[in-house]
């Protein structure tokens, strides 16, 4: 087995308050990204008197349910400036945050199945060169020999002409990330109220002065909302849309098992992405299932051709058992990017979209959403990302990168 | 040369799609109460039409095919041998068996059709025929076709199009215990050696499976 | 696996089908008179409700027709399936036109 130290389980690491009267912001939504916006706004704009509403307990939707991938090699400027900023907070969040949540930079492949995916990746590689973003590209042989249980034999239906490796690139643990930052939060004076479902907004006109919810109403200056698969929802209770669909996105781990795989790979051609979690259970993500749902599931026949693609990529994984399987509700946008930034309502702001990769961008989208909390404007790093692109035409396309893998 | 087909040096020249495996396709055959065959038939000729079966054109395509089906699942016997499938309100594959080439169907379907909105394309080789019979061909079916085969809900002379195995096919009742599956050429491998997999636990003790 | 009912074929797996996302979508009958803001609510914005959702399938493997379904999202209940042209079943009718009507500033034509 692995020889990482674990840290213990957590006693208590935050309060657990009554929501107050009125606060100068809310978070909706206490998944990571809303937890790394509150630590922001209190450690960076000194706002302190703020909450994070959470319709369910802590960290329990996609949050609790992604594959943990964390990698950078975006193909557009946009992309790798904000995605690359991420990757660098998470090097040095775990001493910052004082918690150690197991960042484990293995490195990131993402196979070429096609002719196709080795010219887009090909061409990927070299755009992250001029980002400063660490990339290279594999031969099958040196696919081989970073991760040696991968079959490259050329007589598999989908066979491994290469891959982009990104080495800084990684896992971490996700529920570790999120009581690192729910501690911080909470020693900082934020209130991180659970069991609280906004229901409704206050507005003075055009301006939102405060939330409606299941406990009870609560002024305040400010809405974040960093609601995930919700975002539609929350943004028709407030008054205005969002192009996003939410769909479900599963995953699934093995039994534990000892240490085989040594990286990550993705494949996004036969939608199937896997690493060894640091327990050494298998863990392995799927695409989406194509329909509109929020049922936090997703369908057989997706997580069965997903195993029939890993079990000929992965031929020793054809022995493993299932343990689990999960599914999210992923908030998808039409360029596979996400929004982060100002909305119609005065005061109301938005972080969503991230659809099935924000994990990664956490820290990046918590840094530059409560920038635009505190400040009303756009960081430098978020200003492409807003809602006005849809209107502008100025889309940034990450499906190549994003897909519907990480 | 009007119809190459009809040139016996090139008809003697053509390989029917799933030809490599007619010998597997013999030796995994089972006789018996639980037996089950496959073969496949090569050649047919297909045609594809396109036609609100409503219209003047459809009237008079009806009057060279001997009738179009009108709902899923439908059937329509002509002359000659020649069977029309419903494949949608609006799309019929019409089916002749390989006897010389039946330029003479797609040609009347054409002049059937004349001017009028609509299509008939020659698309005998894009699908080959497997035949699947015998007691328990439909068990061997149903191993990997979603289709409900009960014989309540899919009777002899039923026809539709669905998956098995993952592919597309269509898929014909064509006696109590006989199915034609029409695959698209390039999977008629791919269909044929996974049929002769569902079929192996019916070979009989010391019968030799196929391979 | 969900079972759904093509109006030509009868239930299948909804291995057979496709989606094709939020129904009653019209092209905007003058496209050239609209905003940049209506073009891209004809473009990118969707419904996304939690709950009734009148949408577009085709049965790709099977007659290749398009239809209409309304669908839970949250229960995946199918409440009713019609055909391409027409309109939803009356008592499903209040979700199908909710959501036209908060296609806001849908031009003239717009409508289901
Ligand atoms: C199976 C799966 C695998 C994934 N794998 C990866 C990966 O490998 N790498 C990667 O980068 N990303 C991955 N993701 C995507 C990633 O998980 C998400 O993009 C990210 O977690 C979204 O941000 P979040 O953590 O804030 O979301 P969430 O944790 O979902 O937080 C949103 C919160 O809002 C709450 N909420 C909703 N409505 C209300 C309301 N009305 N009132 C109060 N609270 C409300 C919800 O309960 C939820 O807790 C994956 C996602 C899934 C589902
Ligand atoms: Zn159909």
């Amino acid at each position: 087995m692995t020889t990482e130290h674990l840290p213990e389980h957590p006693d208590f690491l935050w309060r657990n308050p009554d929501p107050k009267k009125s606060y100068d912001a809310v978070i909706v939504g206490g998944g990571g990204h809303g937890l790394a916006t509150a630590y922001f706004l209190a450690k960076n704009h000194g706002m302190t008197n703020i909450a994070i509403l959470e319709k369910g307990w802590l960290a329990g939707g996609n949050m609790a349910r992604n594959t943990t991938i964390i990698r950078s090699n975006y193909l557009w400027d946009e992309s790798a400036a904000i995605y690359e900023h991420a990757l660098k907070l998470w090097e040095i969040l775990p001493e910052e945050l004082e918690y150690d949540f197991l960042f484990s930079q293995r490195g990131v492949m993402n196979l070429a199945h096609t002719l196709g995916d080795v010219r887009e990746s090909v061409r990927r590689v070299g755009a992250n060169q001029l980002n400063g973003v660490d990339a290279e590209w594999l031969d099958p042989k040196q696919v081989k020999e970073l991760c040696p249980i991968l079959n490259i034999s050329d007589n598999i239906r989908y066979p491994v002409m290469g891959a982009t490796y990104q080495p800084r690139a990684g896992i971490a643990k996700h529920d570790h990330v999120a009581w690192a930052f729910a501690r911080k939060c909470d020693e900082l004076g934020v209130d991180i109220i659970q069991n609280c479902e906004v229901t409704g907004f206050i507005k003075d006109g055009n301006r939102v002065t405060g939330v409606q919810t299941s406990r009870g109403t609560i002024n305040t200056e400010k809405v974040g909302l960093a609601a995930a698969g919700h975002s539609s929802v929350l943004a028709e209770l407030a008054g205005f849309r969002l192009p996003i669909q939410s769909h479900p996105l599963q995953a699934l781990v093995s039994e534990l098992h000892e240490p085989v795989h040594p990286t990550v790979v993705m494949s996004n051609h036969v939608h199937v992405y896997v690493s060894q979690a640091h327990k050494g259970e298998l863990v392995m993500g799927a695409g989406v299932d194509s329909y509109n749902g929020y049922g936090q599931r997703g369908s057989f026949h997706v997580i069965e051709e997903q195993m029939a693609a890993a079990v000929e990529l992965f031929p020793i994984f054809a022995r493993a058992h299932v343990l689990r399987t999960w599914g999210g509700i992923v908030d998808t946008t039409m360029d596979a990017s996400p929004i982060v930034g100002t909305t119609p309502v005065e005061n109301m702001f938005v972080n969503c979209g991230w659809g099935t990769g924000g994990f990664k961008g956490t820290p990046a989208a918590g840094l530059t959403f409560a920038h635009t909390i505190a400040t009303g404007a756009p960081h430098e790093l978020n200003k492409p990302f807003s809602l006005e692109r849809f209107e502008t035409g100025a889309l940034i396309d990450e499906h190549g990168a994003a897909a519907v893998a990480h | 040369m009007v119809n190459t087909a009809e040139n016996t040096q090139v008809r003697a020249l053509r390989r029917s799609p799933a030809a490599h495996l007619w010998e597997d396709f013999t030796r995994g055959s089972v006789e018996g109460s639980h037996g089950v065959a496959l073969h496949e038939v090569p050649f047919q000729t297909m045609v594809g039409i396109r036609v609100d079966p409503l219209s003047e054109a459809g009237v008079r395509i009806a009057a060279v095919t001997g009738g179009l089906p009108v709902r899923c699942g439908e059937v329509a016997a002509g002359p000659d041998g020649v069977s029309v499938l419903w494949l949608s309100p609006d799309e019929f594959l019409a089916v002749a068996p390989d006897d010389g080439g039946r330029a003479d169907l797609v040609e009347a379907l054409t002049a059937a059709l004349g001017a009028d909105a609509g299509q008939v394309v020659d698309l005998s080789s894009n699908r080959t025929t497997l035949e699947l019979s015998g007691p328990s061909a439909r068990e061997v079916l149903e191993k990997s076709c979603a289709a409900d085969l009960h014989p309540r809900a899919f009777a002899a002379g039923t026809a539709i199009t669905t998956e098995v195995g993952k592919i597309p096919v269509l898929l014909w009742k064509s006696g109590p215990d006989t199915f034609r599956l029409f695959p698209r050429a390039s999977f008629a491998d791919y269909l044929g050696r996974w049929l002769l997999d569902g079929m192996r636990e019916f070979a009989a003790a010391g019968n030799p499976a196929w391979h | 696996m969900l079972l759904f009912s093509c109006p030509n074929c009868g239930p299948r797996n909804e291995t057979e089908f496709h989606y094709g996302g939020q129904a009653h979508v019209a092209y905007p009958e003058h496209p050239e008179e609209l905003s940049d803001r209506e073009w891209a609510e004809y473009l990118f914005y969707r419904e996304n409700p939690k709950g009734l959702f009148a949408e577009r399938w085709v049965h790709s493997a099977g007659c290749r027709k398009w239809f209409n379904m309304v669908r839970d999202t949250v229960s995946y209940d199918i409440k009713a399936v019609y055909r391409m042209g027409e309109a939803p079943p009356v008592e499903l009718a209040a979700a199908a036109a909710t959501q036209a009507a908060t296609n806001h500033n849908a031009p003239e034509g717009a409508k289901p």
